[in-house]
């Protein structure tokens, strides 16, 4: 339900996700939903929660919602969850990092995209090459 | 409701539980029948494919995404024929005189315990690669901590055949790590006993000295042995092994806690960090064994270990403390990263504790403490020397005051990263070392089992795994939760003539 505001905030998290073709950002929706899907109900309500805050929050000090602010006010907001005073906060932003890196470094076409290519039949040994 | 009879169940087929299959499957010859049921999937080969997402789903609880309570940790255990030894890393190295004398487990000697280790060493093929299979990121660890005065030694492994892939931690693609899937557990079902996967057992009733489990049909791996459905099994002697979160959870879904005052505490895990440094040119680091040294300077004075590895771009990513530009920048150079983990040896507590929710499922409540904290910090700061003597260009210590802190500053190190930068939930802090919860010692009312993992009161209930761990290994497990439960093992081959049918 919340999957495209989830992405909206990825954006700024894993900056890469912004150049995805529509088919890339639907790999990632795909990934973050079905480890959303996966997490018990009591979890899955907690990240709710985080998200409407993180949402609205920014609202009291700014004047409008997340989703429409400037990216540079965006990342503002973010740093403030990251490093929040808050431990609820600070683990509310970790969960929401972790499934949009999940999401982004999980798709199998990321790893060749950043220089990770382990073959899985193995590597010669290192002096013989 | 379907009933079984057997004369011993076991519970979990990792570390523990694979051990005490093989070492007790001789008896199968006399007629003695052995299950071991499992709670996870017999993966076919092709069905380890070292993709990240796909093989931690398959092969680990939740994914490898285990939390804490107040979510300062992600715990990270095995779920599978083989349990944590499938994705483990190999590495192999027998508990210290020193962590013994710690523990202070009476009936548990240093001799006792170095014998059977040996033997394990032996049966899982555990010795040192030689130096061409020694990749830059390892190499470069060793030569910086020599160059800093730092104590390093080479980690033995239980490889045969490794081909350097680089996966282990995904499930070895080429069945080169020797772990109870490979070795244990195959020889116990050649002498008969049989190992039920898609297992899960729910709770052991004492009265009926029974265990209920459930057999699932899964869409991956090999069919069980036994048919879908749940299942009643008798059992003349149970040994519990289901690793150190879930041997807990089913003693106290049980109703064993009363007398058992000390059951789920006492949990001790390594919190660990993944750092991270970057070098300017490409090394090799992702294929090649990934733990090949360790450094145990630190561990008497500050209370960390350091040890080399090489995870996985979701893991590395999720590791960073940070988000926007400059974990891109760092991850879109997977191949010119060297990575150290770091693992704190922390001290057991009761306070950190599995318990179970009204659903019965295991809640871990673990607190990362001051002297932890600080051990983590520190150890960001060793870390930090280690790659800026290997050459690296800039590192990212997760508590430090800016992402990055660039080599130019490697003299600032103290400054750049304060204790006061460590915030749990800002610093990412995970566990693959998992131990305690139904601890060994001299009675129940300060401990869960005797030396032999014998449960206090219950004389066919035992347990065979990390969970007997009295505090931290202060060092990898494996070993000696092998030769642990092969202890167990003789004390059940003992002691079963006298349990009743
Ligand atoms: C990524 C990783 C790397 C590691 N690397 C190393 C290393 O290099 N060296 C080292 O010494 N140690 C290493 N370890 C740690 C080591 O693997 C564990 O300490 C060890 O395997 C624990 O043994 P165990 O028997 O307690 O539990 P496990 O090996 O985890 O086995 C427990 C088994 O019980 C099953 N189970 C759980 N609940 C139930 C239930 N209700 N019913 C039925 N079955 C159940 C599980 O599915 C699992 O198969 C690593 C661990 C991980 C995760």
């Amino acid at each position: 339900m919340y999957t495209m505001f989830l992405l909206s905030v990825g954006e700024r998290i894993a900056p890469g996700l912004h150049d995805l073709d529509a088919a890339g950002r639907r790999r990632v929706a795909a990934i973050v939903e079905r480890a959303v899907a996966a997490r018990p109900p009591r979890v899955r309500r907690q990240l709710s929660a985080f998200l409407h805050l993180l949402r609205w929050l920014p609202a009291a000090r700014y004047g409008r919602p997340f989703d429409r602010l400037r990216g540079a006010q965006q990342d503002a907001v973010l740093r403030w969850f990251h490093d929040s005073p808050l431990a609820p906060f600070r683990h509310g932003f970790w969960g929401v990092k972790t499934l949009i890196f999940m999401g982004y470094y999980g798709r199998p076409e990321a790893a060749a995209e950043i220089g990770y290519r382990p073959a899985r039949a193995g590597a010669p040994p290192f002096h013989a090459r | 409701m379907r009933d079984k009879q057997v004369d011993i169940a076991i519970i979990g087929s990792g570390a523990g539980g694979g051990t005490v299959a093989k070492a007790l499957s001789p008896l199968c010859r006399d007629g003695v029948s052995v299950a071991v049921l499992e709670s996870g999937p017999r993966l076919k080969e092709e069905e380890y494919t070292g993709r990240e997402l796909e093989m931690a789903e398959r092969l680990y609880f939740d994914g490898g995404g285990v939390l804490t309570r107040d979510r300062s940790v992600t715990l990270a255990f095995g779920h599978a024929y083989g349990g944590s030894t499938v994705v483990y890393t190999g590495t192999s190295l027998p508990l210290r005189e020193s962590t013994l004398r710690k523990w202070n487990v009476r009936g548990l000697d240093f001799d006792d315990l170095q014998r059977r280790s040996r033997k394990y060493f032996a049966e899982n093929h555990v010795h040192l690669l030689p130096d061409e299979c020694i990749n830059d990121n390892n190499r470069l660890f060793a030569g910086a901590c020599r160059t800093l005065g730092y104590r390093v030694e080479q980690f033995p492994v239980n490889v045969d055949g490794c081909r350097g892939s680089g996966l282990c931690n995904l499930g070895c693609p080429n069945g080169a790590k020797m772990g109870t899937h490979r070795v244990q557990l195959p020889q116990a079902e050649r002498n008969g006993v049989t190992v039920v996967t898609n297992c899960a057992v729910d709770r052991i009733d004492p009265a009926a000295r029974t265990v209920r489990a459930t057999v699932r049909r899964e869409a991956i791996g090999h069919p069980p042995a036994w048919e879908p459905g749940e299942y009643r099994v008798r059992a003349r002697a149970v040994i519990v092994a289901a690793g150190a979160v879930n041997s807990p959870a089913i003693l106290l879904r049980s109703g064993l806690a009363g007398d058992l005052k000390a059951l789920g505490r006492y949990f001790t895990c390594h919190p660990a960090l993944i750092l991270v440094g970057q070098h300017d040119h490409p090394i090799t680091n992702f294929s090649g064994h990934p733990k090949s040294y360790y450094s145990d300077h630190f561990a008497e004075s500050e209370g960390f270990l350091l040890e080399t590895c090489m995870y996985f771009p979701f893991v590395t990513a999720k590791s960073l403390a940070g988000f926007g530009d400059e974990p891109r920048a760092l991850m879109s150079a997977m191949d010119r990263l060297q990575m150290i983990l770091v693992l704190a040896l922390d001290a057991a507590l009761p306070g950190n504790r599995v318990t179970v929710n009204g659903r019965g499922e295991p809640v871990v409540d673990y607190r990362l403490s001051e002297p932890v904290r600080a051990s983590l910090v520190k150890a960001m700061r060793a870390s930090a020397r280690i790659f800026f003597a290997s050459g690296a260009r800039r590192v990212h210590a997760p508590a430090g005051r800016t992402f990055f802190v660039e080599a130019g500053d490697s003299d600032r190190l103290d400054d750049l990263i304060p204790l006061e930068g460590f915030k749990a939930g800002k610093v990412s802090v995970s566990s693959a070392h998992l131990m305690g919860g139904c601890r060994m010692g001299d009675g129940p009312a300060a401990s869960v089992t005797d030396a032999w993992g014998g449960v206090h009161g219950v004389p066919w209930l035992f347990v065979a795994d990390a969970s007997l761990f009295p505090g931290s290994a202060e060092i990898n497990p494996y070993i000696t939760i092998m030769a642990l439960a092969d202890r167990v093992a003789e004390r059940v081959r003992g002691r079963l003539p006298e349990l009743p049918q």
